[in-house]
Order: structure tokens, then C-alpha cells, then sequence
């Protein structure tokens, strides 16, 4: 038995030391692929390090970067000058006219830091998905053969990507060690990628980017989440003939990458 | 990295200022929109007297609706006289229009232009020029 025990002992040993070898064995061993790729050059990779390096040279003072996913609630509404419409097109102003905001909704990424250490910036880069009363400015009528109506019809439900840019303000406002209070300004662009309506288009009224000014408050509950509530006043970054103020109130909430993977 | 920061932001600037799309068929594609599938009942038929501050109403179908006419989708427009014929909405000089190639009920080709005053998802406003004062064709589609 004692034999026995003693062979078993061994063989164990055996394979545990053979099992060790093989596997140094197998981590010094390249395929062949991997060994012709060692001696080739890499061009594109030499690329990328050297665009990383270059980027990270160039953003030296921009510290303490945390990138955060964001939710938001988008609530719109479009005021729309249809004066220089010409088309002979007529809709019933009660249909088309609401002069509310309408709930849609984005979502994105965030990075937060600080520029030389002093002033506290956002970068966020977004998809919204927006929904929009729209308030028509001009009531035309062909009394008394047709109530009032519009020339125009704008799109009201449409898709952007979004980038955005704020200086962040941090208020003096309770215990700023646990949460953290800001005031928050800066520019966004936003950028339709969804189809335009032949309606949206006519006289050249079609525009895909607008440019907003935002403005708004933030609360940082201990580096846990951000709330945030975003006023957002757009217009067309290209002139048309039929000029459109979009204004926007998001609500929203962001979690640090790193907490939620 | 220069050029390729150069390269993006000449890309980027080329795609915001290139956004308008608008085509030679967008505002007869919106038209057509409104205009087809529908009855259109007549409700107002009015002559422009010899001055334009005393219209005169030459007929009037006022309240009877005993007038249609429907364009349909593929082209082909009958009205409720039994007059069918085919019609396209054309842009002339800035100036929209109904081009409706008909036929009587005895076979007789005639043509038909009219041109759009206004037209909506319920209410259009057409005028006929033959020779003389246009006439006014105000239809809804009740």
C-alpha cells in the first residue's frame, strides 16, 4: 500500500513538473507568424503611438480626465419664422402648431478635468433623439376660404450627434469635499443624421447643424454620479430661408466608466 | 499631424456647409403629397371682374358639393363629370401648376392647366387662365 502510495506520489510529481515545463515552454514559443511579425516593421502602429504621444503632449495641462457615461431627458421646442417661404403650400396652423415642449431623450459619453489645474472643463460627445413642440411664429390666412395656416412644416422629430464643450464654475456652495455644486457655460454643436423631410427642405429651408449656447447647473455627489440640468439655445449654423430657435432643457445623470466595468 | 488635423477639419467644415439637399422635384414631391388620393369638392368658383376690387362670382357651388375631382397617386385624374385624363404638377417659371391631359366622355383629347394658388392636407386654392379674367377654384376635401 505504502509502495503504492509512494508511485502515486511520484507520477503526481512527474506530470506536475513536465505540466510546469510545457507551459514555459509554451509561453517562450512563438508561431511562426508571430515570429515574422517581431521582425517587420508596423507602420500604422508606429502611427498610432506617435499620434498618442503627440496628443499627449499636446494636452499636457488637461488632468484628472474621467470619462463618465450620461442619460438624459431632452424636453424641445422650436420657434419657426416660415416669412420667406414661397412655395403655394398651406398647413392648418391647429395642426401643426403645439406650442409645448416635447420629451425626448440623449445619451453619451462625458470627459471631465481640469485645464492647468484650475479651470474644470466637460467635453461630452452625444446621439439625441429629439422631439420638439413647435411654435410657428407667422399665422397666414385666405379668409374666408382658408383659416389659418403656415407655409411651412418643420421636421419635429429628428436624430443629432452632438459635441459639446463647458467651463464649469465650482460654486461655493455646503461641504465641497463631499458634494461639489457648478455652474456650467459653454458652446455645443449639434448635427442632424437623420432624413430630412422633402417638407423640411423646400425654398432651401433645410439645415442640418445648429450651434447652441448652454447654460446650466450640475451636482457632484462624491465623484459617485453627476446630476445635471442643461439650458440649451440653438440656431441654424448656416443661414435659411427659414430661420428656427431651438430650445432645450436636458436632465440628466453621469456614471464614471470605471464604476460601472 | 498637421496635414491630418487640416485633412478632418476641411472634412468636417465641407459636410456642415453642404447640407441642403434640396432638388428640382422637392416642392412638386410635397405637392403631389397633398394633392393626391384625395376628393377634392369644389365649394367656391370665382371670376375676377374687370377690376380687381370688384371680384365678380360667376358660379358658385356653395354648400351642394356636387363638383369633385381626385387625382390619384399614378397619375391618372377623373372627376365626378365622368372626365378622366391623366395630369402632372410641374414648376414654370417660379410658378406651380396642374397640367391635366383629359378626355371627354365621347373621346374628345382637351388640355387643362391650372395654376396653384395653394394646397393643403384639406384645403386648395386653384386658378384657371383661359383668355380674359382667371378663375378661381376654391376646393376642400370636407
Amino acid at each position: 500500500m505504502n509502495k503504492r502510495s509512494a508511485l502515486f506520489q511520484k507520477i503526481v510529481i512527474c506530470f506536475s513538473f513536465l505540466l510546469l515545463l510545457a507551459q514555459e515552454v509554451n509561453a517562450q514559443t512563438l508561431t511562426k507568424k508571430q515570429q515574422d511579425s517581431a521582425f517587420l516593421l508596423h507602420p500604422g502602429q508606429e502611427r498610432l503611438r506617435k499620434i498618442k504621444k503627440s496628443i499627449a503632449k499636446t494636452f499636457v495641462d488637461f488632468v484628472g480626465n474621467n470619462v463618465s457615461l450620461y442619460g438624459a431627458l431632452d424636453f424641445s421646442k422650436q420657434n419657426i419664422n416660415d416669412n420667406a417661404i414661397t412655395a403655394p403650400i398651406n398647413y392648418l396652423y391647429n395642426n401643426v402648431n403645439s406650442n409645448t415642449y416635447n420629451t425626448g431623450f440623449s445619451g453619451g459619453f462625458r470627459v471631465d478635468g481640469i485645464y492647468k489645474e484650475k479651470h474644470r472643463y466637460a467635453l461630452s460627445f452625444g446621439l439625441n433623439r429629439i422631439v420638439a413642440g413647435s411654435n410657428y411664429k407667422n399665422i397666414h390666412n385666405l379668409s374666408p376660404f382658408i383659416e389659418d395656416f403656415t407655409y411651412f412644416k418643420a421636421d419635429n422629430v429628428f436624430t443629432t450627434i452632438s459635441i459639446a464643450a463647458h467651463y464649469k464654475k465650482l460654486l461655493p456652495v455646503n461641504d465641497m469635499n463631499k458634494y461639489k455644486f457648478y455652474a456650467v457655460l459653454g458652446p455645443s454643436f449639434d448635427y442632424k443624421i437623420s432624413k430630412i423631410s422633402d417638407a423640411q427642405l423646400i425654398n432651401g429651408a433645410g439645415n442640418r447643424a445648429f450651434i447652441n449656447l448652454d447654460l446650466g447647473a450640475e451636482f457632484d455627489n462624491k465623484g459617485y454620479y453627476i446630476l445635471y440640468g442643461h439650458y440649451k439655445l440653438g440656431n441654424y449654423i448656416s443661414s435659411s430661408t427659414v430661420p428656427v430657435q431651438m430650445n432645450r432643457f436636458e436632465i440628466g445623470m453621469s456614471i464614471k466608466t470605471k464604476d460601472l466595468f | 499631424m498637421k496635414t491630418l488635423f487640416t485633412v478632418l477639419l476641411a472634412a468636417i467644415s465641407l459636410t456642415i456647409f453642404s447640407c441642403n439637399k434640396e432638388t428640382s422635384t422637392t416642392q412638386t414631391n410635397v405637392m403631389n403629397n397633398l394633392l393626391t388620393n384625395k376628393n377634392w369638392y369644389l365649394d367656391y368658383s370665382i371670376t375676377e371682374g374687370l377690376t380687381s376690387t370688384t371680384p365678380v362670382v360667376f358660379k358658385t357651388y356653395v354648400g351642394q358639393s356636387t363638383y369633385f375631382i381626385t387625382y390619384l397617386k399614378n397619375g391618372v385624374t377623373k372627376d365626378s363629370d365622368g372626365i378622366t385624363g391623366t395630369y402632372t404638377v410641374e414648376l414654370i417659371n417660379s410658378q406651380s401648376q396642374i397640367h391635366m391631359q383629359l378626355k371627354t366622355i365621347n373621346g374628345n383629347p382637351f388640355e387643362v392647366i391650372y395654376n396653384i394658388i395653394s394646397v393643403g392636407e384639406s384645403n386648395m386654392v386653384l386658378s384657371k387662365v383661359i383668355s380674359g379674367p382667371a378663375t378661381k377654384l376654391y376646393f376642400t376635401t370636407k
